[in-house]
Formats: structure tokens, C-alpha cells, sequence
């Protein structure tokens, strides 16, 4: 393990991997603070760059722009009332009551310092919990492979939300669908490719995933007239001091350290991911707080500000461990991730720890090196990133688009691919208006040929058989799983709902 | 009788998932394929089966509540049509006119799509943006950018 860390380490502080750790900091804060773009978006729009360096380089990068978009959500929560992304959405409950009480400076301090906190104890909790599930791992047969991809596909749908389980595994079963397109792997057979020469080799990942969360968001948010809203003047006088009291700290550390830990638990969920977690931290927060306390939050509570920043970016860090070491993302943006991931010819899962132990340790020490960036570096520049927020949308949407096209034509150098991107992007947005999540259906896109490869390989191990599937205790123990995750929230839903008829928080997609 | 939002959803994929299926059986066979436990009609056969029942598990479930319906107004339809045909359109602009100049039309069409009616504000913006980014894409990271049909007929490859 020491000799893992140390050619991590090596490769993580590289000046090149430096150099895009911060690169990846700062593109991702500045995406994340436009309203409409969160984290997924975010990395979807670096993939097409990414493709031009090395595995390491590039994961190092996108994770960097994973965080740095999680804090630029914030920040735009808490100046303008605006989440970048769902996961920032807790964080405009107390962030904004505060920044319009002056005390924006305080806010983004507090958040910033949370996330250091929070995405600190998470990386140091993966630096161990990864290893150690990885090792575990390791005896994994085809038939288990196959049942912990079920898993995954269960959970992310599982976890959709109230009343979407069965619109998440529709769409799961969609992107498992289109996986299907082109040439089988197996058999050499072509499916569903119509005639079309173009469609020989499949629908590519960065197509899609750069279509449904980089072009549909951006035109979402034309469709729904958001262009046309005024901005919202910064006004950078109004920040206050930065500096927090010792009183205030010491009024949110243990805030901060329990939400911390937890969201780093609820990240490692597989599906669960930041949204889901910030959520959670904050709902238990206020459970814990005094009557008196209670009742400022929602009005500029630290520690209602505190505890979704700490959790979301612990859960960021989190949701990698069943990515790296299951090859399950924990959300949709390390959906995105495994799909670079396996693009780069890496397939994540207990094999990444052994056959390339520089891409595993380098990507979770530069997740460190991410958050110090973003404590460092960001932080300070704040008021100054925060002007970019004032480029008037009509110039700024173009420009947005424009990267989307071209990042997909960059790599086929095929205007078919942009054709075929404007057809998905009216999918999805007639499927965003129904309502259905899009992260289950790239999960299933990704997952679908992996799943097929391992299916086959079980099925025909076992002579056709589906007893592979009870036969074998892990496999058992793992499709167990997957029904409990898959059965369970409905069922608690529906008692909910029997017993009372509330008030209910939505929680979107898990995408953080 | 209330259509919702879950009750057009659940249709369009059970005609897809109906659809789908239907196109699974044209997939061509192996010889021998069919002593085979797993095929390549396997899993698009099986995805048809899992589709049309959530399909139907939606449309069964679904609640006739007013809220749920699906509501087209407030929408911008019409300004996002013209985005995606202007994107439609960049994609054919870069097989004749090249990236330069595809980009620059894209650009300057999009800020007028979106409002910005300044002629000045439109070329400030987009001509420098066009040109540093073919600067950046050909000559520095040199990426093959083709210069378009157009500019092949008029002065030769």
C-alpha cells in the first residue's frame, strides 16, 4: 500500500497534475456558479480535454473541476440566492439570509472552511476505506461482477427520489437500451444500427453525456426563459469581514466534524451521492439543535450553513470509493468519470488498485491537493471570480453551446455526431419536462456493455443456467442488496404517506 | 379523464420498449446461435421484456392528480428550436466554410438568437473569440482543422 501511495504521490504532485488541480478548481467554480450548471455539466464539458492527456492527468482534472463546482454551486447560493446545482441547494436555506444580513464575506468563509473540512475527512477516510473494499474485492467472479452492476443500476434508481423509482429504472433500462446500438462485441453482429454506417461503432459516451447534461441544461435553461433575467448585481462592498469568531467556531466544529463523517457515509452509498447527503445533514442538524437554535435556521444559521457544506463535499469524496474500488459510481458525475474512465481503456474496480496503482493513489491525494486549492486559492479570488457571474447570458449561452459541439466534433471530427447531438438534446428535453432523471440513464448507458460482457460470460459458465445467481453466497449476498435497496425506500414511502400527508423536500436525481 | 405527465411518459416507452423488441428479432444469428445460451438478441430481448412491464408498472401507478399534467406554457419553444437549427446549422457551416469562420456565424447568430441586437457588441465578441480559438486548436495544439469546400473551390487545396 506504501508503495501505491508513494507513486500516487509522485504523480500527483507532478507540476503538469498540479497544474490541473488548480485549472480544474477554477474552471469548476466558475461552471458551477452559472445557475443551471452543476458538477455534472461541469465534467461533462471537460471530457473532450481530458481525451487529450493521460489517464491520470485527466481524472485529476475532472475531479478538480468535480469540487470546484460543488463550491462554486455554493457561492452562488449564497450571493445570489441561486444554486449552481442540487446539491447547493441546503446551502442557499441559510447562506443567502446570511450574505443578506452583510455578512456574505462570513458565508462564504464558513462554506469554504466546511468543505475544506468535509472533503478532508472524506479523503483521508477513502485513503483507507478504498484499500481495504478494493482487497475485498478482489476474489470477485464474472457472476459477481454482473449482480454489483445490478446493484448499481438499483441504487441510483433507488435513490431518485420520492415517487421516481420506477421513472429511474425506465430510464435505465433506456440507457441499457441504447448501449445496445452498434456492433455487439461478442457475436460481431450489428443491432439497431438502421444502415447507417455511423452507427456501426454505437452512440459514444462523451456524445451523450455532453448532449443530455452539458447542451440539454444549457438549452433548459432558454426554454424556460432564464437568459432573460436580469443579473443579479454582486455587490462586493456588501461581503463583510471573512473572518469567523472564536465563539462562531467553536459553535460550528462539532457541526462540522459530525456532518463530516456522515456525509462521507452517505456518499459512499452507491447512488446516494452530495444532493442526498446535504439534505440529510442538514435535517439532522436541525434535530440536534436547541429550541432557541432551532429557530434560526432558515434565517442565517451557521451551523445550518455548515453542516451541507461539510456533507456534500465529504459525500463528492465519498461517492469514490465504490467508484474506484466496484467500479459503481456513487452519483452522476462519477457516472461521467467511469465512463472517462473506461474510455481511457481503465476499467475501475478492484483490478485499478493493482493494474494501475498511480491513477488510483494520485486521484485521491490530489483530491486533497483539491480542497487546498480551494481553500488557498479560491477563496480569496471569490469577489473576484464572482464578477464573471455579471457576462450577460445572451453572450455567455452561446459561448457555452459552442464548447459542447465542438468538444464532440474535436474528437469524431464527424458533423453526423452534431446532428445526432441536437436529436438526443430534444429527447432529453422532452423527457426533462416529463420529469424522468437523466443520471440513471448514462449509469445504464455506461454499465449496459460491462453488464452484457459478464452476463454472457456467467450464463455460459454455467451451461445457461440462471442458478449462478443463488448458487454463489457473494452473488446472492449482492442481488439481496440490490432487492432490499430496490424494494425498501417504496415500501417506506408508502407508510409515510399513509401515516402522513406533509410537506415533502424533493430530492433531485442524487447527481451531486 | 386526466392525462399526467407519468401517463404520456409510460406510453412513449411502451411503444419504444414495443418497438425495440420488434427490432431485436431482426438481429442477425450465427449459425449454431440458437443452441446457444446467450445470444446478441439476448439482452435487447430481455431489455424489451423489462421496459414494456415498467412501462406498464408507470402507467398503472400513476396518479390523476391535476398537478402531475403537463404544462407547455411559459415555455420559449420557438427560441429554442431556432438554437438547435442554428446548431444544425453549424454543423453543415463547418464542412463548407470551415471552422473559422462556421464558428464566427454560430456565434454572432446565437447572441442575436438570444437578444443582443448590437452589431458591435456581436463582431467584438465573436470575431476575436472565433479567431483565437482556431489559433489555439490549429496552431498551438496543432489540430488539423479542414478550411471547408468553399475555400477548397475558390483558391485549391
Amino acid at each position: 500500500m506504501l508503495d501505491g501511495i508513494f507513486a500516487g504521490l509522485s504523480t500527483a504532485v507532478m507540476p503538469f497534475n498540479l497544474m490541473m488541480v488548480v485549472v480544474g478548481c477554477f474552471a469548476g467554480t466558475f461552471i458551477g456558479m452559472l445557475p443551471g450548471l452543476g458538477p455534472i455539466s461541469a465534467v461533462a464539458l471537460m471530457i473532450p480535454i481530458t481525451y487529450g492527456l493521460d489517464p491520470s492527468s485527466g481524472i485529476i482534472l475532472m475531479a478538480g473541476v468535480y469540487y470546484g463546482a460543488v463550491f462554486g454551486g455554493s457561492t452562488s447560493s449564497i450571493l445570489i440566492n441561486a444554486p449552481g446545482c442540487a446539491s447547493t441547494v441546503v446551502t442557499a436555506f441559510d447562506g443567502y439570509p446570511l450574505a443578506q444580513q452583510n455578512q456574505a464575506g462570513k458565508a462564504l468563509a464558513l462554506a469554504a472552511y466546511s468543505s475544506f473540512t468535509g472533503g478532508t475527512v472524506g479523503a483521508i477516510a477513502l485513503l483507507f476505506a478504498a484499500p481495504a473494499l478494493a482487497k475485498v474485492s478482489l476474489s470477485f467472479q464474472s457472476t459477481d461482477y454482473f449482480a454489483l452492476m445490478i446493484l448499481g443500476l438499483t441504487a441510483v434508481a433507488a435513490f431518485s427520489g420520492k415517487g421516481q423509482v420506477i421513472k429511474a429504472l425506465i430510464m435505465t433500462v433506456f440507457g441499457l437500451m441504447i448501449a445496445t446500438v452498434g456492433t455487439d462485441t461478442t457475436s460481431g453482429a450489428t443491432r439497431f444500427t438502421f444502415g447507417s454506417i455511423d452507427l456501426i461503432d454505437g452512440i459514444s459516451f462523451l456524445l451523450l453525456a455532453m448532449a443530455t447534461f452539458a447542451l440539454t441544461e444549457v438549452v433548459m435553461t432558454v426554454l424556460k426563459g432564464e437568459h432573460r433575467e436580469e443579473e443579479e448585481q454582486v455587490d462586493m462592498s456588501k461581503l463583510g469581514s471573512m473572518k469567523l469568531s472564536r465563539a462562531e467556531i467553536k459553535e460550528v466544529a462539532p457541526t462540522i466534524a459530525r456532518s463530516s463523517v456522515f456525509g462521507f457515509l452517505v456518499g459512499v452509498l452507491p447512488g446516494a451521492g452530495a444532493t442526498i447527503a446535504s439534505f440529510l445533514a442538514y435535517g439532522l442538524e436541525r434535530n440536534l439543535a436547541s429550541a432557541k437554535e432551532k429557530l434560526k435556521f432558515g434565517k442565517g444559521s451557521l451551523r445550518g450553513l455548515a453542516a451541507p457544506e461539510s456533507a456534500n463535499n465529504a459525500a463528492s469524496t465519498g461517492s469514490f470509493v465504490p467508484l474506484l474500488t466496484l467500479g459503481i459510481p456513487g452519483s452522476g458525475t462519477t457516472a461521467i468519470m467511469l465512463g472517462a474512465l473506461i474510455a481511457y481503456g481503465i476499467q475501475p474496480g478492484p483490478r485499478l488498485f493493482l493494474d494501475h496503482p498511480d491513477v488510483f493513489w494520485s486521484v485521491i491525494i490530489s483530491m486533497y491537493f483539491g480542497n487546498l486549492v480551494l481553500l488557498i486559492l479560491n477563496l480569496p479570488l471569490i469577489p473576484y471570480i464572482s464578477k464573471l457571474l455579471v457576462i450577460p447570458r445572451p453572450i455567455l449561452i452561446p459561448m457555452i453551446l459552442f464548447f459542447s459541439i465542438t468538444g464532440v466534433y474535436l474528437v469524431s471530427f464527424n458533423t453526423f455526431d452534431i446532428q445526432m447531438m441536437v436529436v438526443i438534446t430534444v429527447i432529453a428535453i422532452f423527457l426533462k419536462l416529463l420529469e424522468f432523471p437523466m443520471a440513471p440513464m448514462l449509469l445504464g448507458y455506461i454499465l449496459g456493455g460491462l453488464m452484457e460482457t459478464n452476463l454472457s460470460r456467467a450464463l455460459v459458465i454455467s451451461d445457461g443456467s440462471l442458478a449462478f445467481l443463488w448458487e454463489r453466497p457473494l452473488t446472492l449476498t449482492i442481488i439481496s442488496i440490490a432487492v432490499i435497496v430496490l424494494v425498501v425506500p417504496p415500501v417506506l414511502d408508502l407508510f409515510r404517506n399513509r401515516n402522513r400527508k406533509g410537506p415533502e423536500v424533493a430530492v433531485n436525481e442524487g447527481e451531486g | 379523464m386526466i392525462m399526467t405527465k407519468d401517463h404520456i411518459g409510460g406510453m412513449v416507452f411502451l411503444c419504444l420498449s414495443l418497438l425495440y423488441g420488434y427490432y431485436a428479432g431482426d438481429i442477425q444469428m450465427l449459425p449454431g446461435d440458437e443452441f446457444e445460451p446467450f445470444t446478441a438478441r439476448t439482452v435487447p430481448q430481455t431489455l424489451a421484456i423489462l421496459g414494456g412491464l415498467l412501462s406498464l408498472a408507470l402507467l398503472l401507478t400513476a396518479e390523476r392528480t391535476e398537478s402531475k399534467r403537463l404544462s407547455l406554457s411559459n415555455y420559449d419553444f420557438a427560441l429554442v428550436a431556432k438554437l438547435l437549427v442554428l446548431i444544425v446549422v453549424f454543423g453543415l457551416a463547418l464542412e463548407w466554410t470551415g471552422f473559422m469562420l462556421a464558428t464566427m456565424f454560430f456565434l454572432m447568430g446565437g447572441f442575436w438568437l438570444l437578444g443582443e441586437r448590437r452589431i458591435k457588441t456581436l463582431l467584438i465578441v465573436s470575431v476575436p473569440f472565433a479567431v483565437g480559438i482556431w489559433f489555439i486548436l490549429a496552431k498551438l495544439l496543432d489540430i488539423y482543422l479542414a478550411p471547408g469546400q468553399l475555400y477548397m473551390q475558390f483558391f485549391g487545396g
